[in-house]
């Protein structure tokens, strides 16, 4: 009485020649993206070129690249300090949302005392707690990490909550039945469940903090991917505030596919995968 | 820690030897357990004066229609929801007491196993929590489970790379990991096709008459109580309680001749009218 698991069981594992089909699948799913991509750029170029639209208005993106290789010490410069900024912003935002998220987990009061101040910090305008914060912290990388930081925490914390609440009933009472710990629930239990939905919200807070830590740069900073897109709207100076957008835009782009790396490391399990 | 399985078997033997000597034979004994769920005009009273006896490995199923509090008896017997009023022994002692010694083997009705965690790691997952046996130990048993529950060659797969079947045996194999005295049922297969559901009373049969142990099984299919069970508890619904207890007949008979026997049909017959009237 072997069971026959040829029909509806899917055996082999994510390595070896399957690996290498799904890369090609990945790349025909990315084809017409690169091509519509390639396509608005000539276009853009021969319009451009065509309707001779002035510079200032409207760069050529040949134009832009050739700006951006020129400076491309000065833009890395101002890139690296913007995504410090960011990147320790969102450790610092997603590091606490998830350790309140576990206090809260363990302590009702806490959750009861602590949420409607999480709610308030989510309802804050980022744009007008910067300048406050510039006040307090000076113009360096401390109100750019606050900024980040608070742009990523409250995602991060709903999700988490919620997550390590989502184990099923009959699960728990699995680990009732057999009279697991509190650490032991956690450690088997809620803290996989959780990894898919701390992670949904690690990817949107991703792109955010580094918009945070740009917004930060308009009120007050010396250096930074938004120092720069401040100066050049006031030289009218498009071109620049192409190459700016275009370099932080490339830089969230790789934060949020090394997010969506780990992610793809931690949710190891075949259910979890099915909805990366 | 690392104290063996084998050794943790003894002591649960033992703690059985003295509840023998206090109490006689019931594994599980309920007196006027009453169960009320909400409060005020929400009241609803899910159990009303339950009283049972089930015999050291006998084999118990409990059949009523939905509503009728077979599942939360379940849930009180194994200390998942706490005991209002009436009283209930295990192996002779209170529940809380029984538990310090002894766990109770629970298979629900969704296998419940943890997706995160292949067949052989869910089966080595209450050996862990129980502390029970060394690594090795514990490999040798899984592995020996999985051949039980005709399952070997799977341990490397996650729950979703299984069939429903296939998930519900990981489950069973789970629940007698720790070799409980008493296996707790709540639907097991309710879940599954009927084909599958077959195969899978014959296993279970097979895997008690292996080892024999106390089973008390909750469905509501007649035909399955009737094909597993030495005694059968029919419960009405609204306030919860045993309407009959039915000695089957045939208890475990796998043999086709018997199940179109007249005595055989008319005992269904005469569950169906039951719980008719319930």
């Amino acid at each position: 009485m072997k069971p026959d698991i040829a029909s509806d069981t899917p055996v082999a594992g994510p390595f070896g020649s399957r690996l290498r089909s799904r890369m090609l699948h990945k790349l025909v799913d990315l084809g017409p993206a690169l091509l519509l991509f390639v396509a608005v750029g000539v276009i853009w170029e021969w319009s451009v070129r065509f309707f001779s639209v002035p510079q200032f208005l409207l760069p050529a993106p040949s134009v832009i690249v050739e700006r951006m290789i020129r400076m491309q010490d000065m833009l890395l410069q101002n890139l690296q300090s913007t995504m410090t900024a960011a990147i320790l912003g969102y450790l610092l935002g997603t590091g606490v949302a998830i350790s309140l998220a576990i206090l809260f987990l363990y302590s009702r009061t806490a959750e009861r005392a602590l949420f409607p101040w999480a709610i308030t910090i989510k309802t804050i305008p980022i744009l007008a707690i910067a300048p406050l914060l510039t006040i307090w912290l000076g113009f360096g990388m401390a109100p750019k990490i606050a900024i980040a930081a608070l742009i990523c925490f409250f995602p991060t914390l709903v999700n988490t909550v919620r997550g390590l609440r989502s184990v099923d009933r009959q699960s728990m009472e699995f680990l009732q039945v057999v009279g697991a710990s509190p650490a032991q629930t956690f450690l088997h239990a809620r803290l996989f469940a959780a990894l898919p939905y701390t992670f949904a919200a690690a990817k949107i807070s991703a792109s955010a903090a580094v918009i945070g830590a740009i917004v930060a740069e308009f009120t007050g900073a010396n250096v930074g991917i938004g120092t720069l897109i401040v100066s050049a709207g006031y030289q009218m100076d498009a071109t620049m505030l192409f190459a700016a957008i275009i370099t932080s835009s490339l830089a969230t782009i790789a934060l949020f596919y090394s997010i969506v790396l780990l992610e793809r490391l931690c949710l190891f399990w075949p259910e979890a995968r099915m909805d990366i | 820690m690392n104290a063996s399985i084998a050794s943790a078997t003894k002591t649960g033997t033992q703690a059985g030897n003295l509840s023998d000597a206090q109490t006689g034979a019931a594994a599980i004994r309920i007196r006027d357990v009453s169960m009320n769920f909400g409060t005020g005009a929400a009241r609803v009273q899910a159990l009303q004066n339950i009283g049972l006896d089930v015999g050291r490995n006998e084999f118990v199923s409990i059949v009523g229609r939905s509503g009728c509090g077979k599942s939360t008896l379940l849930r009180i017997i194994s200390g998942l929801i706490p005991n209002e009023s009436g009283e209930i022994r295990v192996m002779g002692h209170e529940i809380d007491a029984y538990q310090r010694h002894r766990r109770f083997g629970f298979v629900f009705q969704d296998a419940s196993l943890f997706p995160w965690k292949t067949a052989a790691q869910n089966i080595a997952l209450p050996l862990a929590i129980l502390g029970q046996g060394n690594r090795a130990a514990r490999a040798a048993r899984v592995e020996a489970l999985l051949r039980l529950v005709q399952l070997d060659g799977f341990g490397n797969h996650y729950p979703a790379q299984l069939s429903g079947g296939m998930r519900q045996r990981v489950s069973i194999a789970r629940a007698l990991a720790y070799e409980p005295e008493i296996l707790l049922m709540d639907e097991p297969f309710g879940a599954l096709d009927e084909f599958t559901r077959r195969e899978m009373h014959d296993q279970l049969i097979g895997i008690w008459r292996n080892k024999p142990m106390t089973v008390v099984f909750v469905t509501h299919s007649l035909s399955e109580a009737l094909y597993l069970s030495d005694r059968i508890v029919v419960m009405a619904p609204r306030p919860g309680r045993v309407r009959a207890v039915v000695d089957v007949v045939h208890p475990r008979a796998s043999d086709r001749a018997v199940r179109q026997s007249p005595e055989y049909l008319a005992q269904l017959n005469e569950l169906e009218a039951l719980l008719d009237e319930a």
